[in-house]
């Protein structure tokens, strides 16, 4: 185990955790020469990697073309999207089947699944290679990148949000329509400052600090008492959150929100993926995790089925399905997790990103200088 | 732990990963038990009795001790059409060498010669809350039939069996999910034995 962390450079390792397809899907890392990651995006069964370099690499399942390789061959390896390398990619978001990317330059590529038009091209057609959704213009800035089950979602730097594809479940924010196959505007009046796409639910924050859920509204994973679930096809103030939003994280049937002071969670977590303990396997209302009240949380994600928290000392707490690993607490031997569990194999590294997918996770981490001595003492 | 040598490049040139010396072990050298999850009939006695709040499941395997073979948690006791998820895997070293006794106690069961062994026994355990000062109780058993496995040579991805209660083990009181690999391991270990059998 010594060993194996040693040769982790300094400007640290992406791991690999559950169902990637990378290295046989048992836990391991791979690193950039002289690059390093700055965004991490998991779908249902793939993976994108976007770097400082700017440069985007995909692995992963590619039966839809998500992958933007030319191909629907599974990829095992992170491998360079060579076509989009004058483009200067900023941020990746991956759905279940697709991929959305921006650039520098205010562009949004596209690819993979296209059933319900959540590539945002204008039609419902799958691509195997990043096609260019021509809505988006220099002068929007993007900001944030989101992609659910088969929607899509861009934030741009003003606090205008764009959705497109599946509305089936009132998801994209339109009231009487199936699918849209090009970028909407969803407003409520007040700028945006965050938004996340679940496989069929959707979330955003204005920059007051307000928490907005829309689409499916099974199992309280809106958060919205039962009274208003009627419209849950349109946006909704989230009621039950005395304090300013900062981040809102949604997965398959559950919804994990970051305030300034704790960790909300509500819907379905039958799995653990609330993090409420082994008694609420369901709730409506906004709880807070009293498990991590001590820890000062910085970051979340949500996989379909799992949680991560990341803390500001970069330490990385996981809860939920552990099946495959993805929970990154083992190598064999797995569990669900009821409450957020400290990952003690990252206690050397300092955590600075993590992207949780259908079956995997993906975490970014720099080696934690000074603790070496202490922790081989472990040993 | 796995053991890395040299750093090497991948194809692409631009990614390293380190490689691993460590070979996986072959799958007639080990097997993995899940409990998958967990649901009572809504008619059954153990649904009205109050004293029963949360429950574990429990296996017993050859050397193996429990804290490794039981659930790590109790989880709320289930209601009337719901299921609980344990989702509790794990991977039993059967290695031909190091592992003869585990690998002998497989084999007795295959044969089920002793009714009592010819099969996995789980066992459903309820636990009291902390505040109370009881035992923990059985609620329950669920039996896996492993010669089914060998014969058809396949692996159980996911199996529902009848837990019964220990008063009354005709009457199914609930169903727990299980998923076994093993299929290659129980063939390799009948092979192996009936040989020795031959040959002696
Ligand atoms: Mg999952
Ligand atoms: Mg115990």
């Amino acid at each position: 185990m010594e060993e194996h962390e040693k040769v982790v450079p300094d400007s640290g390792a992406v791991f690999t955790l559950g169902k990637t397809r990378f290295a046989e899907n048992i836990p391991s890392k791979f690193w950039f020469k002289n690059d390093i990651p700055i965004c991490l995006a998991c779908g249902d069964e793939h993976t994108a990697v976007v770097t400082g370099n700017n440069k985007l690499y995909m692995f992963g399942s590619n039966n839809w073309g998500q992958l933007g390789l030319g191909s629907e061959s599974p990829v095992s390896k992170p491998t360079c999207i060579k076509a989009l390398k004058p483009e200067k990619v900023k941020f990746a978001a991956c759905g279940r089947t697709h991929t959305i990317v921006a650039t520098e330059g205010g562009k949004v590529y596209a690819t993979g699944g296209n059933s319900e038009g959540q590539l945002g091209l204008g039609d419902d057609e799958d691509r195997n290679t990043f096609h260019r959704i021509k809505f988006f213009t220099s002068q929007h800035k993007i900001k944030q990148l989101s992609a659910g089950s088969s929607s899509s979602a861009a934030l741009t730097e003003d606090g205008e949000l764009f959705m497109w594809g599946d509305n089936s479940e009132g998801q994209i924010g339109l009231k009487n329509i199936d699918n849209v196959c090009v970028p909407h505007q969803v407003t409520i009046g007040k700028p945006i400052s965050w938004v996340s796409c679940g496989y069929y639910h959707s979330a955003f924050i204005t920059t007051e600090g307000e928490l907005y859920t829309f689409g499916e509204p099974e199992s309280g994973k809106l958060g919205l008492p039962s009274k208003l679930l009627i419209n849950h096809r349109i946006p909704q103030l989230v009621p039950g959150i005395p304090e300013k939003v900062i981040q809102v994280a949604c997965g398959g049937g559950h919804t994990v929100v970051l305030t300034e002071n704790a960790v909300y969670t509500f819907g379905l977590g039958q799995f653990g993926q609330l993090g409420l303990g082994t008694f609420i396997f369901e709730t409506s209302e906004p709880t807070v995790i009293e498990h991590i009240k001590d820890q000062k949380i910085s970051y979340i994600s949500c996989g379909e089925n799992h949680t991560a928290l990341i803390t500001d000392t970069g330490l990385i707490y996981t809860f939920g399905d552990g099946r495959h690993g993805k929970l990154g607490l083992g190598l064999e031997n797995f569990t669900n997790q009821f409450v957020p569990t400290l990952c003690c194999s990252f206690r050397r590294f300092i955590v600075q990103l993590v992207a949780c997918g259908g079956c995997h996770m993906l975490v970014f981490a720099t080696p934690r200088l000074g603790v070496v001595e202490e922790l081989e003492l472990d040993e | 732990a796995s053991e890395v040598s040299e750093a090497q490049t991948t194809d692409s040139d631009e990614i390293v990963t380190p490689v691993s010396q460590k070979c996986p072990k072959a799958k007639s050298e080990k097997m993995c038990i899940e409990i998958v999850s967990l649901a009572f009939n809504p008619e059954a006695e153990v649904m009205y009795d109050e004293n029963i709040k949360q429950v574990y499941v429990e296996y017993k395997f050859y050397d193996l001790p429990l804290s490794e073979t039981e659930t790590p948690v109790s989880l709320r006791k289930p209601r009337a059409g719901e299921e609980i998820h344990f989702h509790f895997s794990k991977v039993i070293d059967l290695d031909p060498l190091e592992q003869k006794g585990r690998r002998q106690f497989l084999f007795a069961m295959l044969k089920g010669q002793d009714p009592e062994q010819g099969h996995l026994k789980f066992t459903v355990v309820s636990e009291p809350m902390d505040e109370e000062k009881k035992e923990c109780q059985e609620v329950g058993y669920a039996y896996l039939e492993l010669w089914q496995i060998m014969e058809s040579g396949r692996d159980i991805p996911e199996q529902e069996l009848d837990i019964v209660s220990p008063e009354d083990r005709a009457t199914p009181i609930g169903r727990l999910k299980v998923s076994l690999q093993a299929a290659a391991a129980l063939h390799a270990i009948y092979k192996e034995m009936t040989e020795d059998f031959f040959m002696t």
